[in-house]
């Protein structure tokens, strides 16, 4: 088929060489690591040791495994409260810092700082207010609220919340920016005749910025549910490496780094977990896009 | 041409990656098969030498070291590479893996073990065998592999011996008397009981982290911890479910500060705040305190480790490895000794708070002085010289107690001291849990 662009048509590949760069860095960087999860996943391959093939063994070990399951329970009950919290709250935090009064640009900035905290001194202030002789623990000692300090850091459940915490608290200002651009495209006319009609703000909230943002919130959704189901950070910079008392509080990528680093690392086993962590995501991805499909039609 | 030719093109190049990314995976037998390099009796070449975060403040030392060795053997040339300690294993994992490890290698204890039993080093008994004299006895049998009969992997560098330190005036404050030290660890626990009764909370007795104390604290108590053939974990004994129970008890009753159950805590920050009463047990760690501490570095008090009915400690030293299938192995064997030989010892040990593991280098005065005994920092190095000479390996921890093991073992003791699982359960779900990891480990 001729395209009349006067170019010879047996020049097909020129497309592909200017992709080539790109498709390279993809194939090596993203690509092929993930070929190799999977194929490791089959083996019984450890740290400097070549592994051999060993089929599903490693999956029929991990559905066995009552660590693995306490950790995807962990990881899933993670993403239930977390994402919820991160679709509402830096909503509400968007709506109070739009109105244009005098030195809210402060507010934006100071609710913006903890996304570019580091996570060393994030820990470090938590681990501070959370302490039993922290911050939290003190005032509700001093107000007699609680006779024993509170277990935030200690007690696995207890771990596990603090963790969710500050994984809001750092969300808030980040996904309030999304919101503010989207608050940015809600039409002002619709509130005006709305207002006109008798709309009082919560009313004007629920029924016409609501519907506006909501392909915002579908994808601040998706996007806090991966990022969910990834948490690894807070938990260790809270509650030290083994993840709570008794791990209790692991989540699958904690469970992953544990079976899979150190000189006994198991890399087969590792990859499986990692496989299966990522057709957990997948899932949640696939509910979000189907939540959204659903929207539009 | 038609059109789906590129389709197809791109599908082809698609499944020849995957395979070659399988066929790359790892898969292959790992490095066994490395051909061991043979002593020509010819001292020359150009040889790596890795160390673990010396640089910058011991590169004049480190570096006086090797052009002594270059004028000694001027044919030989020494390319020195300094890798920081973040991330030390990983490197030396990937460089394995690459086949690109350097020819002589600073090397931990669980590093040269692994690599060891991949058959990575070279056996220095081997290339070597009359410089064993030449190292503190505990030091040089550290580096024979079970299994491997008497071939050694590794020239002993430096060591770090075990010392105990406590705060002499929190000690006093709880009746205790600072001469006399614990040395047993029932008596440990019942020296902390006494500290937890009198600090009102104010202080602590030491870390909750069971990391830290396993096995040693075990072993110290006489609990068996393998099988005489070493292929099983008995720790399971009244003994061990007592010590959980103590644990327990402690921490309840506050002789531990709450989160270092879970080592989230800094002991040297807690103990150079004056709110631990048992410090750090390196005798490094008193420099530290001189320096940052000062006021609590005058309240330190230094003290021979608890040993229990074992009676002397463990050794656990640096070491320096030789790539098995290096090019010079000459060259790399007699620079390994030369780096690891009395004098450049014992001077490296004047510069840091290390110790030799030369016989020779450890027989120096400067181990033996304790000054006016009051000085905690001088009489740190001498109680470590101390324990380092009656060293031996029965206080290390086994080589089957690999990381994965201390942290399932970790695990269950951790609930039992939380009080979420009876110490009992704790002990035998911990041995289970062991046997089943060493099992797995034997299998392949």
């Amino acid at each position: 088929m001729e395209t009349g662009t006067g170019l010879p048509h047996r020049r097909w590949w020129i497309p592909y060489l200017f992709l080539a760069p790109g498709l390279a860095m993809v194939t090596l960087f993203s690509l092929w690591p993930f070929v190799n999860t999977v194929v490791l996943s089959l083996t019984d391959a450890q740290i400097l040791r070549g592994g051999s093939f060993v089929g599903l063994d490693n999956y029929r070990r991990a559905f066995a495994d009552p660590d693995f399951w306490v950790a995807t329970g962990n990881s899933v009950l993670y993403l239930l409260v977390v994402v919820p919290c991160l679709v509402l709250l830096p909503l509400a935090l968007a709506v109070l810092v739009q109105a244009k009064i005098p030195g809210i640009g402060f507010f934006r900035s100071a609710f913006y700082t903890p996304v570019i905290a580091s996570a060393v001194v994030v820990g470090l202030i938590w681990q501070w207010v959370l302490r039993s002789d922290g911050l939290v623990n003190t005032v509700f000692q001093r107000l007699h609220l609680v006779s024993e300090p509170v277990p935030f850091l200690t007690d696995s459940a207890m771990l596990l919340v603090s963790a969710m915490i500050v994984t809001v608290w750092k969300g808030l200002g980040y996904y309030m920016v999304f919101y503010l651009a989207a608050l940015g495209n809600v039409s002002a006319t619709l509130h005006e005749a709305a207002a006109i009609d008798g709309a009082g703000p919560v009313r004007r909230f629920f029924s016409i910025t609501v519907p506006q943002v909501k392909p915002m919130m579908l994808l601040v959704g998706t996007l806090s549910a991966i990022s969910a189901l990834r948490v690894f950070t807070e938990i260790y910079i809270l509650g030290g490496e083994s993840g709570g008392p008794g791990g209790g509080a692991r989540t699958l990528p904690f469970l992953i780094r544990q079976v899979g680093l150190g000189f006994s690392g198991e890399t087969g086993y590792a990859s499986a977990v990692s496989i299966l962590l990522f057709l957990l995501t997948l899932v949640f991805s696939l509910l979000g896009r189907r939540l959204s499909k659903g929207d539009e039609g | 041409m038609t059109r789906s030719n590129p389709t197809r093109i791109a599908v082809v190049l698609l499944a020849a990656g995957t395979v070659l990314s399988t066929a790359a995976c790892g898969l292959s037998g790992g490095a066994a098969d490395t051909k061991e390099a043979q002593r020509t009796g010819r001292v020359s070449g150009e040889i790596t030498f890795r160390t673990l975060q010396l640089k910058p403040t011991f590169t004049a030392y480190v570096q006086g070291v090797i052009d002594g060795f270059e004028k000694r053997y001027p044919d030989v040339k020494v390319t020195w590479e300094d890798v920081p300690g973040d991330g030390y294993n990983e490197k030396l994992v990937a460089d394995a893996q690459a086949g690109s490890l350097p020819d002589v290698v600073n090397l931990s204890t669980d590093s040269f073990q692994l690599l060891g039993d991949r058959g990575m080093l070279a056996d220095v008994a081997a290339l070597d065998g009359a410089s064993a004299k030449e190292y503190v006895p505990g030091a040089w049998e550290q580096f024979k592999l079970p299994g491997k009969g008497d071939s050694v992997y590794a020239y002993p560098w430096y060591v770090t011996p075990e010392i105990l330190t406590y705060n002499r005036e929190l000690f006093e404050k709880a009746g205790l008397d600072p001469a006399a030290p614990p040395t047993g660890v029932e008596q440990f626990f019942d020296y902390a009981e006494r500290i937890a009764a009198s600090s009102g909370g104010r202080y602590t007795a030491f870390m909750a982290d069971p990391k830290g104390r396993l096995p040693g604290d075990w072993q110290k108590m006489g609990i068996p911890i393998l099988s005489e053939k070493r292929d099983r974990f008995t720790f399971d004994t009244d003994q061990a479910v007592r010590w959980v129970e103590r644990m327990k008890d402690l921490y309840a009753k506050g002789a531990m500060p709450k989160e270092s159950l879970l080592k989230s805590d800094d002991i040297n920050q807690l103990y150079g705040g004056g709110k631990l009463v048992f410090g750090p047990g390196s005798p490094g760690f008193v420099k530290d305190i001189k320096q940052n501490a000062p006021q609590i570095y005058a309240k330190t008090q230094v003290a021979g480790a608890v040993t229990g009915t074992l009676g002397h400690i463990g050794i656990y030293a640096q070491s320096l490895g030789i790539r098995k299938d290096t090019e010079h192995v000459d060259a790399a064997a007699e620079f390994a000794k030369w780096v690891t030989n009395g004098p450049n010892q014992v001077e490296f040990s004047r510069k840091a708070t290390i110790y030799p593991s030369n016989a020779q280098g450890l027989a120096d005065p400067f181990f033996s002085d304790r000054g006016d005994g009051k000085d905690a920092e001088t009489l740190a190095r001498a109680v470590g010289a101390d324990q380092l000479r009656t060293a031996a390996l029965d206080a290390n921890t086994p080589v089957q107690w690999t990381n994965q093991v201390g942290d399932a073992v970790v695990r269950e003791v951790q609930k039992a001291i939380k009080g979420e699982q009876d110490p009992r359960t704790a002990v035998q779900k911990a041995q289970e849990a062991a046997n089943k990891l060493l099992a797995a480990a034997a299998a392949k």
